[in-house]
């Protein structure tokens, strides 16, 4: 439980070395209007929370400058003694912009702590200024702040539980999940892809020995061709002769040519002989011009011949095969044939390598262990963010049932059973339950309402701090009749909680004494 | 003897000269082979032509028939398969037509899909041992009778175990059989225990002090179990001092105490998780899940 004892407003809005004693249970502070109860509590949230100065335009008008003293405003301080754990400390704020410091010291054994630490954010344990707003300080009923409330409850269940000294973040647990998943994807992308590079490597020695097949091919179909024409031509042959003998009755000197000779040694003598017959024989002056005639012509018939050896039929098949082999005109038959064997020998060599790269190939379509225990964590992963979503999920519907139990319990109280239970869901869209039925919330009275809310804020407190903080209760019960006033106070003295009132009038001290609720007061 | 798959593959015709020319090489040795599942005699396989040397001997049926070494008084039966699978009991009801003093099968596969067989029904052939092939782990499935030689050198990093052949004599007797073990490497399949303690150099050390233990000329797949600490990240790329291990797989489970955990966050989101995968097994996915849902609330802790 924690206890404000003592406020020490040293200079703060009106207020002016003004010290204030607070005690235990239900604290009543009377004062009339523009008396300072709404300094006295800003103060109070100041102190705990701190005092920020709005940007710009907005600190016109902001907390900062409302409250800024009224004399000296370079000396904007307080001070607050609280009661925390069973120990007690001592909590000074300088507010102004030029000696803005606070400092805190824990009174029970003289320890010196740090604001800026999180000292203090550790006592108040989750305590958020905001959050203080929405549960332990309860005003009159101006605007809805059940989203706000709502909002609260929800962070508070669905992402962060107070547990022992250490908070759980479940968003940024569910996060780092994810942040593992995405590594994961990423190395089995990384291992695909290594596979993919090993299978392309062996595409590639594949394609590789499918364009040696296919020069292979090339090279048998051509040396096949080869072999066929000669074929043909050998069987040409004899008919070729036949043809040649025609010939040789009309050119004799063709026969006495041996076959291979493109030109006969006999005709060469012959051409020699005239030559040298034409020089000697004739008389001069001809003979010189006659010799270099018989010469010329010689020479002209030689070339001729020369010519005919050299217009030997060439087919384009014999032309890749040049290309191929350099010494094509010295193939023989036999060799090519030894060729064309010896080239479907290694065509078949190399069609088997083939094969045998493609059952490789096969075969790597198969993930590996490694793929697979990756694949394990990934689920394993989605898993654990699933299942840690669905905690959260079924605990936020625990929340809102003790939630309603709590509330129900306050608003039967306070309506003297009236109404019996609260309900309220995730939103903290809210119904009461009374006389057995359904009561919508636009059907009850402003007091009612309040109530409800009351109620409402109270439950959240008990549900959602494991320390029972000081309650801030602003002029909340003007709607209030005098008998839900009467249970309302008992119930507060009754909540184990500091209980500080603000009020204007004396309805609650009466009422207090008349059914003799113990409190204690002060005036402003 | 040479229970088939000689060759993983289609064996090319200069990988058959080369292996030809070392079978004939051996001076006092018949060499019998059939072809396997791996290296079935597809259409254009040069098994079908091929000419081995005189001491050379393959089985090119594919029903089961025998040839006999007249020399050494005994008949090998076996057939060559050609296709990848067959799955017909062919080994089961084998007609013995020789009249040699001694018979040998030469067989092939074993399993479901590869020639399928009972040993009792192999076993009352007739046959004084039976060479068998296509599993690579050696195992005797009857004493000097019925043995699975395994694959000389380890082929396949989970092929763990000693390799090697075996030797055996033929007597009227009976067959003797030995097992001679004359692989180079082996494969061994390292598990290594990891303690809470242990930090990544403790663990780099331990492995290393194993395999020197073992032999630097294996190659290992190392296997981290037990617990670790969950705090402890090991960089298992830089574990290999002798450049002989194959993989490290990490099997370990860290050493959360969920007990304790639970003790001090019984209500909250993780004493709630933790309950949620009540005794899931220390090998299943959901102790994973558990384990990195801890981890990352344990992480992303405020404060």
């Amino acid at each position: 439980m924690m206890r404000l004892l003592e406020l020490d407003i040293k200079n703060f809005g009106k207020f002016h070395n003004r010290n204030i004693e607070l005690y235990d249970g239900l604290h009543l502070v009377y004062g009339e209007n523009e008396s300072g109860k709404s300094t006295i509590h800003t103060f109070i949230r100041a102190m705990l929370f701190g005092l920020e100065r709005k940007r710009g335009r907005g600190s016109a008008n902001d907390t900062f400058s409302r409250y800024e003293p009224w004399d000296n405003e370079n000396y904007y301080a307080g001070g607050l003694q609280f009661e925390c754990g069973g120990k007690r400390f001592s909590l000074q704020r300088n507010f102004d912009k030029y000696s803005k410091k606070a400092s805190l010291v824990c009174v029970t054994d003289g320890e010196q702590m740090s604001v800026e630490d999180g000292d203090l954010d550790m006592l108040l344990d989750g305590l958020s200024s905001s959050s203080y707003e929405n549960t332990l300080y309860i005003g009159q009923l101006h605007a809805p702040t059940t989203q706000e409330l709502a909002s609260e409850l929800k962070n508070y269940a669905a992402s962060y539980y107070v547990a022992g000294d250490s908070e759980i973040n479940l968003a940024a647990a569910i996060e780092n999940l994810f942040t593992k998943k995405k590594a994961v994807d990423k190395e089995i992308k990384k291992a695909i892809h290594e596979k993919q590079k090993k299978r392309e490597s062996i595409g590639q020695e594949a394609s590789y020995v499918w364009r040696d097949i296919h020069h292979m091919d090339d090279k048998i179909e051509s040396i096949k061709k080869e072999l066929e024409l000669r074929e043909v031509k050998e069987e040409e042959s004899p008919r070729e002769k036949e043809l040649e003998n025609e010939w040789v009755k009309k050119r004799f000197t063709d026969a006495l040519r041996p076959a291979k000779w493109r030109i006969h040694p006999f005709e060469i003598i012959g051409i020699l002989a005239l030559i040298v017959f034409a020089f000697l024989l004739l008389p001069n002056p001809w003979n010189s011009f006659v010799t270099v005639v018989v010469a010329l012509l010689g020479a002209i018939y030689v070339w001729n011949r020369m010519k005919i050896g050299k217009r030997a039929e060439r087919t384009e098949s014999e032309e890749i095969l040049e290309e191929m082999i350099p010494e094509e005109e010295l193939v023989s038959t036999d060799k090519l044939i030894w060729e064309l064997e010896h080239l479907t020998e290694e065509r078949k060599e190399k069609q088997i390598e083939y094969d045998n790269l493609q059952e490789q190939l096969q075969e790597q379509d198969e993930l590996g262990d490694e793929y697979q225990k990756l694949d394990r964590k990934r689920e394993a992963l989605l898993l654990a963010a699933k299942q840690l979503e669905d905690t959260s999920s079924d605990m936020q519907k625990q929340l809102t049932g003790l939630l309603n139990q709590k509330a129900s319990e306050i608003i039967e109280r306070i309506t003297g059973g009236k109404y019996k239970r609260l309900v309220a869901d995730v939103n903290l869209h809210m119904s009461l339950v009374g006389e057995g039925r359904l009561v919508a919330m636009e059907q009850v009275s402003q007091g009612t309402l309040e109530q409800i809310y009351f109620a409402l804020r109270m439950a959240v407190a008990e549900v959602l701090y494991q320390e029972k903080y000081p309650v801030v209760l602003d002029d909340t019960f003007a709607f209030y009749d005098d008998g839900r006033l009467k249970e309302t106070l008992k119930w507060l003295a009754g909540c184990g909680r500091q209980v500080i009132l603000f009020s204007c009038q004396k309805r609650e001290e009466e009422i207090m004494k008349r059914n003799g609720i113990h409190y204690a007061k002060t005036v402003l | 003897m040479i229970a088939g798959d000689l060759f993983h593959r289609q064996p090319l015709l200069r990988e058959l000269k080369e292996v030809n020319y070392l079978f004939g090489s051996l001076s006092k040795t018949q060499v019998v082979l059939a072809a396997g599942n791996h290296d079935y005699i597809k259409k254009n396989s040069y098994y079908r032509t091929f000419v081995w040397s005189p001491n050379v001997h393959m089985i090119l049926s594919s029903e089961i028939s025998h040839i006999e070494l007249a020399e050494l008084d005994t008949a090998i039966y076996g057939l060559s398969y050609y296709e990848k699978e067959k799955s017909e009991p062919l080994y089961e009801k084998i007609q013995i037509k020789d009249n040699c003093s001694y018979r040998i099968l030469l067989a092939h596969g074993g399993d479901e899909k590869h020639l399928p067989f009972r040993k009792r029904y192999v076993e009352a052939a007739g046959f004084d041992y039976v060479a068998l092939g296509h599993i690579h782990k050696p195992q005797e499935l009857s004493p000097n009778r019925m043995i699975y030689a395994g694959a000389l050198e380890p082929i396949d990093k989970n092929d763990t175990g000693r390799h090697g052949l075996v030797k055996g004599s033929l007597k009227n007797s009976g067959c003797r059989t030995e097992f001679v073990p004359v692989a180079f490497r082996e494969y061994i399949h390292m598990d290594i225990e990891v303690s809470e303690d242990m930090t990544g150099y403790a663990l780099r050390t331990q492995i290393e002090q194993e395999i020197q233990k073992q032999g630097v000329q294996n190659l290992y797949q190392v296997i981290l179990k037990g617990f670790k600490d969950p705090e402890v990240q090991f960089d298992l790329y830089h574990m290999d001092t002798f450049g002989n291990i194959v993989g490290i797989v990490d099997d370990t489970i860290p050493a959360f105490d969920f007990l304790k955990l639970l003790a001090n966050n019984r209500d909250n989101l993780m004493g709630k998780y933790i309950e949620r995968f009540g005794d899931a097994e220390l090998t299943s996915v959901e102790y994973q899940a558990l384990c990195e849902g801890v981890r990352a609330l344990l992480e992303t802790k405020r404060g």
